[in-house]
């Protein structure tokens, strides 16, 4: 009897179950934003594309070349603050971090994530015409195209041809349609150029700053073009040979390097009367020191922001300048001689070389080109109230010629070190407060230190570590006036190229060129984009980086104080780090991830020497 | 208390003989590959550091390794993978090989690669006149045509057997550099008769000595000469 109620009441919750589980659980997921949600308004796509602005390949203050940091390379967090391993450092234009060019093999950017972001946003876009309005989604998509293309240049400048997949790839289809085979460098760049073509001829005429519109496509695609150009006419030149090289996978033919150079050069055309120099202050100094600091500026074309609030500062002001002059932190990269003297050699010398006697620091800037002064901090010249009084030592006495001096073993020179700040010779201070000082990372090896991007209105008590706002201006007009007198000098058209160039000096305070060539155009652009994070680039693509970087060592310019005639001389020395740089030929393209090989072996051949 | 430390025992025994009891079922890297990297021109290619490599990818996989070459031309690793491996020298100043041979690598594998130097320095010499040393030699190549540009021609100089670049002393080596920059064929022979001096070495020292040829190529590599023992007196 009872086995028969246990029974009933068996069958009874087995029948009760079964009945009430029937239904199907069909709800929308609620952790998971869905694509209807996405697309039915601008401003779901638009906190889409916010993730993929975020992530594009910027080289701004943040960049770590050396690919530290999460994500690699391309940092964006709210503690990144190390801002001095600047690509800068790495080249000779300024030294520090790096113990030499350490940033030739690259960290392996890979970011066929992103790239998948992009492309479901174009091949969803067309499905939602009706919630967010043909002339809308022709802009987003166009924004899309140069994303992508963004994206893609960020790859082929490092690895060459790379697979070009334009469709967000289904996880479920078969392995041999999902491992592409890479594509020849060639079409790589073709795609680019397609890509930033859409991005013109759809986006809008202007845009939120930090935002995309056809101009800065346009932009974008001077410089992909000019890359293209000179892998196609220097590359084939300069080059490592392997299986890769013969199979197209890296290197142009030189054939195509006209086409380039004149689609390099139609493009920056197209932003003649859109966007102007910055010119707003007669202070020709303080007129380019603005440039990078005013927000609105007319040069700038595309920016990238950061704010404290929103936890994406940068450290530009804590970790550019000596620990004197702010709150807190550390520097540790410093502009060479090397790069100050392509505006000339500076008057330290006499004739008969003895150097020259000045009766303070700041005499040294006298006659100096506007520019170069609000490039770097020389000596003698003010920031937050203070004076960078850049002092190596003091000679009691001086007699016989600087380069006698510096030939000289260290220990039988004559001068007067010290190890702090506080040390004195009799009364007078033996180093300056802002250095220059081997004995740890807050004071110049070099006698100077950058100035470009420096925001000088910041009170001292603020400069701190994550705490610097301004904009990083990843293209402005004077780089592209820069890209279409290269392409004019390469095209055979020096007077337009000329034009360019005197543009750029009359707003640098520079004696305009009478006359030009590509030598000039090509130092022109590394006085103007110092720092910019261009010249590591610019080094590549000229396929010059393995002869101006083969055991290369940069300079400093030394301040001393000469006790007994109480003037200062300068003296030009090889810089305090003692640094040694080469670059290898192999680097003229990185390595293809190992990782990546082992997902997919299509990617073989890799670059040569990898 | 006896009991308790009795059984602690017991569950410490029980739980180390228990512990270890699977062994790895996968033979290390017990395979080894040996051998010389051989000029054509006689005897071993002379080497320095990062240059010259035998370059491995073991059939199946994808990422390749090196062995790098000893400064007299050897080889040697003793923990490789037993296995098939597609195996090339490169990275050094010889005509590029283009052909990779199999090698089916286990213990004390050994095989010799023969190689074309670029250039080969002859009738080096060595002179000391008080602290000032002088190097002469002549550079020739098996193969002229078609050479790389002939970069520079410079001393190495070392405290140490281990000399070359990379491994030497700036200020005696790096600084006494004669730069060329000229194709083989268009040199004079005058010029490829190479006189290299390098003053103020330092009274009592011993030194190791060398000169190396750099040329162009992928690598900008540097056929070298021998190494010489050089005693500056007191």
């Amino acid at each position: 009897m009872k086995s028969i109620h246990k029974l009933i009441i068996t069958i009874a919750i087995g029948v009760g179950a079964s009945v009430t589980s029937c239904q199907k659980l069909n709800i929308p997921p609620t952790n998971i934003v869905t694509p209807e949600v996405i697309y039915s308004s601008e401003a779901g796509v638009k906190s889409f594309l916010a993730t993929i602005y975020q992530n594009l390949p910027i080289e701004d203050f943040k960049y770590r070349p050396d690919g530290n940091g999460d994500p690699v390379g391309f940092k964006h967090g709210a503690n990144d603050w190390e801002n001095f391993y600047t690509s800068a450092s790495a080249i000779g234009e300024e030294v520090g971090p790096f113990g030499g060019m350490d940033i030739g093999g690259g960290f392996g950017y890979w970011p066929y994530g992103d790239i998948r972001n992009v492309n479901t946003l174009i091949a969803e876009l067309p499905k939602h015409v009706a919630s967010l309005t043909q002339p809308t989604v022709n802009a987003l998509l166009g924004e899309a195209h140069f994303l992508r293309a963004y994206y893609y240049l960020a790859l082929a400048k490092r690895y060459g041809g790379v697979p070009i997949i334009t469709v967000p790839q289904d996880p479920a289809a078969p392995l041999s349609t999902l491992q592409v085979h890479r594509d020849k460098e060639e079409a790589t760049w073709d795609f680019i150029g397609t890509e930033l073509d859409l991005g013109y001829q759809m986006m809008p005429e202007s845009s939120d700053a930090g935002r995309a519109n056809k101009y800065v496509a346009a932009a974008l695609k001077s410089r992909a073009m000019l890359y293209a150009a000179c892998v196609a006419k220097y590359g084939s030149v300069n080059f490592v040979d392997g299986t890769a090289r013969s199979q197209g996978l890296v290197g142009i033919p030189a054939s195509k390097a006209t086409a380039y150079f004149q689609a390099a050069y139609d493009a920056a055309k197209l932003l003649d009367g859109h966007y102007s120099l910055y010119n707003a202050n007669s202070d020709k100094v303080q007129n380019y020191v603005d440039l990078f600091l005013k927000a609105g500026s007319p040069e700038n074309i595309f920016i990238k922001q950061y704010s404290i609030a929103n936890r994406t500062a940068h450290s530009w002001d804590a970790t550019m300048s000596p620990r004197y002059m702010t709150a807190n932190a550390l520097s540790r990269a410093y502009p060479t001689l090397d790069l100050v003297q392509l505006w000339g050699n500076l008057p330290v010398t006499n004739d008969d070389g003895t150097p020259k006697r000045f009766n303070n620091r700041a005499e040294l800037m006298q006659g100096l080109e506007p520019r170069l002064l609000a490039t770097v901090y020389f000596p003698g010249t003010t920031l937050r109230g203070l004076t960078f009084d850049m002092q190596r030592g003091i000679y009691p006495s001086f007699s016989g010629t600087a380069a006698a001096e510096v030939a000289k073993q260290p220990n039988s020179r004559s001068y007067i070190l010290a190890g702090d700040t506080k040390t004195l010779y009799q009364g007078k201070q033996v180093i300056g407060f802002t250095g220059p000082w081997t004995g740890g990372d807050e004071l110049t090896r070099t006698g100077f230190y950058v100035r470009k991007y420096v925001d000088y209105n910041k009170p001292q008590a603020s400069v701190d570590l994550n705490r610097s706002e301004q904009s990083w201006i990843d293209l402005r007009y004077g780089e592209i006036l820069l890209n279409r007198a290269e392409a004019a000098m390469e095209l055979g058209n020096p007077s337009d190229a000329l034009s360019s160039i005197n543009q750029l000096r009359t707003r640098a305070g520079a004696t305009l060129y009478g006359s030009i060539d590509l030598d000039k155009v090509r130092k022109e652009r590394r006085m103007e984009l110092a720092f910019e994070n261009q010249y590591y680039w610019d080094l590549k693509r000229w396929r010059i980086a393995d002869v101006v970087l083969d055991r290369a060592h940069f300079k400093g310019l030394m301040p001393y104080y000469v006790f007994n005639e109480n003037k200062y001389i300068f003296i030009a020395e090889p810089e305090l780090f003692n640094r040694e740089y080469t670059f290898q030929k192999q680097f003229y393209y990185e390595g293809i991830p190992g990782g990546e090989i082992g997902k997919n072996p299509n990617l073989l051949p890799n670059n040569p020497n990898y | 208390m006896k009991k308790l430390i009795g059984r602690i025992l017991v569950g410490v025994v029980i739980l180390a003989s228990s512990a270890c009891t699977k062994t790895d079922n996968y033979d290390g890297p017990n395979a080894s590959f040996q051998g010389n990297i051989i000029s054509a021109q006689g005897g071993n290619l002379l080497t320095s550091g990062n240059s010259t490599q035998i370059r491995l990818q073991q059939i199946g996989w994808t990422a390749p390794q090196t062995i790098p070459s000893k400064f007299d031309g050897t080889f040697e690793d003793t923990k490789l993978f037993k296995g098939g491996y597609k195996v090339v020298p490169t990275g050094g100043a010889f005509w590029p090989v283009t052909d990779t041979v199999v090698v089916n690598i286990d213990q004390g594998t050994k095989r010799d690669f023969t190689v074309t130097p670029y250039v080969v320095i002859k009738n080096f010499t060595s002179s000391l006149t008080g602290t000032t040393l002088t190097l002469k030699f002549d550079i020739t190549a098996p193969v002229a045509a078609g050479l790389p540009t002939i970069k520079d021609v410079q001393p190495y100089v070392n405290t140490t057997k281990l000399v070359g670049t990379g491994a030497s002393i700036r200020d005696f080596s790096d600084v006494n550099v004669i730069t060329i920059n000229k194709q083989f064929t268009d040199m004079s022979a005058t010029e490829k008769s190479i006189t290299l001096t390098i003053p103020n070495l330092i009274p009592g020292r011993t030194f190791f000595v060398r000169a190396g040829v750099r040329l162009s190529d992928s690598f900008n590599s540097s056929n070298f000469s021998e190494i010489v023992q050089v005693d500056i007196p007191k």
